[in-house]
């Protein structure tokens, strides 16, 4: 089975690396390379001519660049002080990466372009003037288009994370670009805040405040104003948005019994989601919506059980070990992220949906906690205590390729944002 | 950005005096207030309204007296309780059951509720650092229903007793050693003065 999913992810990624291939091709082909363990592609980086000297205070294009494709979890960057063809050729990156700025007044032109490494065919070629502070943002937008270009997929390279980060010894809601760059500060209470989800469309956040000394839920969108949802319900938390409605799905304690509860954070209507003996947190939706996740005490401690949206077919996911809390659904559907705890350590592991072909990602590294998917499912944030405070890491789905993207303070609870809507498909580049 | 979060905390901090020095002072001006009409009315009768300004005065202060007498008692039992819970560490980790010790003191608080019926309470459950915050929250509620449950039965009317869960969010000692688990596995109480 092992082997014969590793050939048809050869024969895919043999293809999606013809250069000539059309997107309808690539589009039946990616979904082959997303179930294969083998899954990186070689791409070459090369510095980025600069038209006049340049003070640079940000990093330099093409160290964005490089850091974006080992983020992405699709690429092995192959580095290059200039284009070279053999080097590409041993290490078989068929595309390579590079550009070229030009100031522009106080601003800068910054060209990035994807060629074919055999032909030089240029396959995509963007223009960006912005102010220096800027281009990172521009940068991630082009290497989506990359990503797209070559996996007909689109990447993470655009999204967010919201966070909780302690400050002055107080948590409060963060949010930054997906690389721990671009940070603001979202909440500014003397009160803890904590637990932040994206909203629908990433208009803004619903998170958990202690301001009234019970945990209750609240909503704020970027820039606006703070609002309590489902004032009426006794300590609400644990928000997971619906991601076709909008909807949120959220525990509730009342005298002691903590239940599901649905509602509509506009209207602020809400009603059990289940009637069931057990306390019930941590709830998850699939990726369409049809079935949650969520955890129950029904055995004594925390494990991992499924249900439909209505109600039915309840069943247990998780039967190994004592602690299994925290799941969360892969946007691909296959698999269920979760963290186990395990000699006192917590840790990440994934699992297929009936519980079976367990992973573990995390190990001998501290804590490892609250798992969050990417939107395009390639990868996982999480918290941990590995360098002896709490920071936000990056790793692919497997476990590998760990990159830490916070450094000071202490950072917790990541949840990663839904993709933006404003995505545009790359247009065909013809041959210059 | 850093300085701008100081004076955030500075803001907030002096926000916060200025609410705690508005209550201080509501018991003085509350009373004071009504006698303010008459003395727009002509001063037929300066005696008698100074007799009522003073007798306002002499209201006020005897409230204010009460009122801090009242705060000091609710201070001393909530110091009084929480010392009686202090005394020892009555969760096991993951668990929710009071175990006999949490019961004998349990006894004590209880007692001290009956004897002192004007104060209600509002029982705290708090877990250890280890695992979710989310299934801590459960947690944390269980302990403290457990201990709402035992004062109900002996004797302490459910009206007069809230539950409430921190999770693993307030712990009483920082640290990530088996002594600091143990004293945060536990209940707080907070005394309140019945409306």
């Amino acid at each position: 089975m092992e082997k014969m999913r590793f050939l048809v992810s050869v024969a895919a990624f043999a293809l999606a690396l013809l250069p000539a291939t059309s997107h309808a091709t690539i589009d039946t082909i990616a979904v082959d390379v997303g179930i294969s363990v083998f899954k990186t592609m070689p791409i070459g980086v090369v510095p980025f001519a600069e038209k006049k000297s340049i003070d640079w205070i940000e990093e330099k294009p093409h160290l964005i660049v490089t850091r974006d494709a080992n983020l992405s979890g699709r690429f092995d960057v192959i580095s290059s002080d200039k284009f070279d063809l053999p080097k590409f050729s041993k290490a078989h990156a068929k595309h390579y990466i590079t550009g070229k700025v030009t100031p522009v007044g106080k601003m800068l032109k910054v060209e990035c372009f994807l060629y074919a490494s055999q032909t030089k065919d240029m396959m995509l070629g963007e223009s960006y003037v912005v102010e220096q502070k800027d281009m990172r943002r521009a940068l991630h937008q082009f290497f989506d288009q990359v990503i797209y270009r070559l996996w007909g997929e689109r990447g993470v390279a655009s999204t967010k994370l919201a966070y909780v980060s302690k400050m002055d010894g107080v948590k409060q809601v963060v949010v930054s670009d997906y690389d721990g760059f671009h940070r603001s500060q979202i909440t500014r209470d003397t009160t803890i805040s904590m637990m932040p989800v994206w909203m629908k469309g990433n208009a803004g956040l619903y998170y958990v405040n202690f301001k009234t000394h019970r945990p209750k839920l609240y909503s704020k969108t970027f820039g606006g104003v703070e609002r309590a949802v489902f004032p009426h319900l006794d300590q609400t938390y644990s928000p997971a948005v619906n991601p076709k409605t909008g909807e949120l799905l959220f525990s509730s304690t009342v005298d002691g019994k903590t239940d599901l509860y649905i509602g509509n954070p506009e209207t602020g209507k809400a009603k059990k989601f289940a009637y069931l003996k057990s306390n019930q947190t941590s709830p998850a939706w699939s990726p369409y919506a049809s079935e949650v996740l969520f955890t129950s005490d029904r055995g004594g401690g925390p494990q991992i059980f499924a249900m439909g949206k209505d109600g039915s077919d309840l069943r247990r996911v998780t039967f190994m070990g004592r602690y299994n809390e925290r799941a969360s659904w892969s946007p691909e559907g296959d698999r269920i992220a979760y963290t186990s705890m395990d000699g006192g350590y917590m840790n990440i592991y994934t699992c297929a949906l009936d519980g079976s072909d367990i992973v573990q990602l995390t190990s001998n590294a501290g804590n490892n906690e609250h798992p969050t998917w990417s939107p395009d499912g390639k990868l996982i944030a999480f918290s941990s205590n590995r360098s002896g405070s709490y920071q936000i890491y990056i790793m692919r789905k497997d476990g590998s390729n760990v990159t830490r993207i916070t450094n000071s303070g202490e950072n917790t609870s990541p949840t990663w944002s839904f993709f933006y809507d404003d995505f545009k498909q790359p247009k065909k580049e013809g041959k210059k | 950005m850093k300085n701008f979060v100081k004076l955030a905390v500075v803001a907030s901090a002096a926000a916060l005096c200025l609410v705690a020095c508005a209550k201080k002072q509501q018991p003085q001006t509350e009373p004071e207030a009504a006698p303010a009409p008459a003395a727009v009315a002509p001063a037929a009768e300066p005696n008698a309204d100074s007799l009522a300004a003073e007798q306002a005065r002499l209201e006020a202060e005897r409230l204010a007296a009460e009122r801090a007498r009242l705060e000091a008692e609710r201070a001393r039992l909530e110091a009084l309780i929480n010392q009686i819970m202090s005394e020892d560490v009555y969760f096991d980790f993951d668990r929710s059951e009071l175990t006999e010790k949490a019961k004998e003191l349990l006894a004590q608080v209880g007692e001290l509720l009956i004897k002192e019926e004007r104060f209600t309470i509002t029982i705290e459950g708090h877990t250890d650092a280890r695992g979710t915050e989310d299934y801590n929250f459960t947690l944390g509620a269980k302990r403290a229903m457990k201990v709402k449950e035992f004062l109900a039965a002996y004797g302490i009317d459910g009206k007069r007793m809230e539950s409430v869960s921190y999770g693993k969010e307030a712990p009483k000692v920082e640290g990530a050693t088996e002594e600091a688990y143990s004293q945060n596995r536990r209940a707080n109480f907070r005394v309140n003065i019945k409306e």
